[in-house]
């Protein structure tokens, strides 16, 4: 999957907005929005709130968990745990990007937040690697990733699955009797 | 002021019998674009809710030819429409792939299912891999086969072609609480154990095991 369809799932995710407009309820399809009054927040999904921004009539409010006191918190569990901590968000990586990317006049300490994700990406992504090389050697069938998000999974996805589904074939053909025609593909 | 481009919160769909919300239809759909993309296999043909998408962004697209340009409103459901077809066209897209890959197994399987079984293609999708079939073998005939000595001018296609291997791993979030999924061992000298899985949870195994899981749609692939 490409990281700009993890994206497009990311940008579901609904967000606070103040605009600086006013509009009475849309129906969208997949739900109801606004009314929109200037001065009063408004929940939007963020690719709504990231067109709105862009053409500047509204700002956007960071979500609870963007706050740098909390993300410290969660880095120093991180750091501490050998096991994955639930992350600030299930999308915080394409969270952050986006809404510092677009907005980060809206959000306080815009530099601090970006290190401080950074630093937990950095972490957790080198336990990702840990974990799945010990997956690999001992040569497991199953594995629990409760508090992995899909930015992360899909990081490895491509290399991890071709590399298990490779090791299968060649597992396979040292065993007699497999059938003809079958095999995985690259 | 009533809203041109306005709908009901809930229609009710003609092609089947239980009431969806628009809502819930585009979670379906997303749903079933992730599942697709990433099982090895091609699964089971969801032209319902393809037909009820297209439903939707046809009504919206034709309220939207009605109404002004430049309006807010026609520019944020525009964004929607785009987005949502966006989803629906990948989805497409993955399927004609894996006809495209598998087109002898995947004629076999619909071939040889009972009659009250859900089919596996569409009525055009079956004539886009029929007629692939018929293609390639004219092609593989007028390019190699005709040059071959007599007796070996016949191609088995099934023979020719991958099965599409159901032992890949793939990555999985449970919606409904499963007990006793048995694991197999990868190693002659690991047993086999069992795992169960609760809601919520996601997990990294073979495709085989929890196959029939994503055709009820107790587990969904990420």
């Amino acid at each position: 999957m490409d990281p700009a369809e993890v994206e497009f799932l990311a940008e579901k995710e609904i967000v606070k907005i103040i605009p600086n407009f006013s509009l009475d309820k849309i129906y969208l399809i997949g739900g109801d929005l606004g009314p929109f009054n200037p001065g009063l927040p408004v929940q939007v999904p963020v690719w709504l709130a990231l067109n709105l921004k862009q053409r500047q009539k509204c700002r956007i409010l960071p979500p609870q968990w963007m706050d740098v006191d909390k993300l410290e918190e969660v880095r120093e569990m991180e750091r501490k745990e050998d096991s994955f901590t639930p992350p600030p968000s299930p999308y915080y990586m394409e969270l952050t990007k986006l809404l510092l990317n677009h907005a980060s006049d809206n959000i306080p300490k815009a530099d601090e937040i970006r290190t401080l994700v950074k630093d937990i990406w950095d972490t957790r992504i080198a336990k990702l690697r840990l974990s799945a090389d010990s997956f690999i050697s001992q040569q497991e069938a199953h594995a629990k990733l409760d508090n992995l998000t899909l930015m992360e999974i899909n990081t490895t996805r491509s290399f991890l699955l071709g590399s298990l589904n490779c090791m299968f074939k060649l597992r396979s053909n040292m065993q007699p009797g497999t059938s003809t025609g079958k095999g995985p593909d690259y | 002021m009533s809203d041109a481009l306005s709908e009901d919160g809930s229609e009710q769909n003609d092609s089947q019998e239980e009431l969806m919300t628009p809502v819930e239809l585009i979670a379906k759909l997303e749903e079933a674009w992730l599942n697709e993309k990433f099982s090895p296999d091609l699964l089971e043909n969801k032209s319902e809710i393809v037909e009820c998408v297209m439903e939707q962004l046809t009504h919206m697209e034709d309220n939207l030819q009605r109404v002004s340009k430049g309006d807010m409103k026609a520019s944020v459901h525009r964004m929607e429409i785009d987005r949502i077809r966006f989803v629906l066209s990948s989805y497409l897209r993955s399927r004609l792939q894996k006809i495209e890959k598998f087109f002898p197994h995947v004629l076999e399987k619909e071939k040889s299912r009972a009659d009250g079984d859900p089919s596996y293609l569409s009525p055009e999708e079956y004539a886009f891999a029929r007629e692939y079939l018929a293609n390639t073998e004219t092609y593989l005939k007028a390019v190699a086969l005709r040059h071959m000595p007599p007796n070996l001018q016949a191609v088995d296609m099934m023979k020719a072609v991958p099965e599409p291997c159901l032992d890949s791993f793939v990555f999985l979030r449970v919606k409904e609480q499963q007990d006793n999924i048995m694991v197999e061992p990868e190693t002659d000298d690991q047993r086999e154990y069992v795992v169960d899985l609760d809601v919520g949870s996601q997990h990294l195994m073979r495709y085989r095991t929890i196959a029939p899981l994503v055709s009820t749609g107790a587990v969904q692939l990420i």
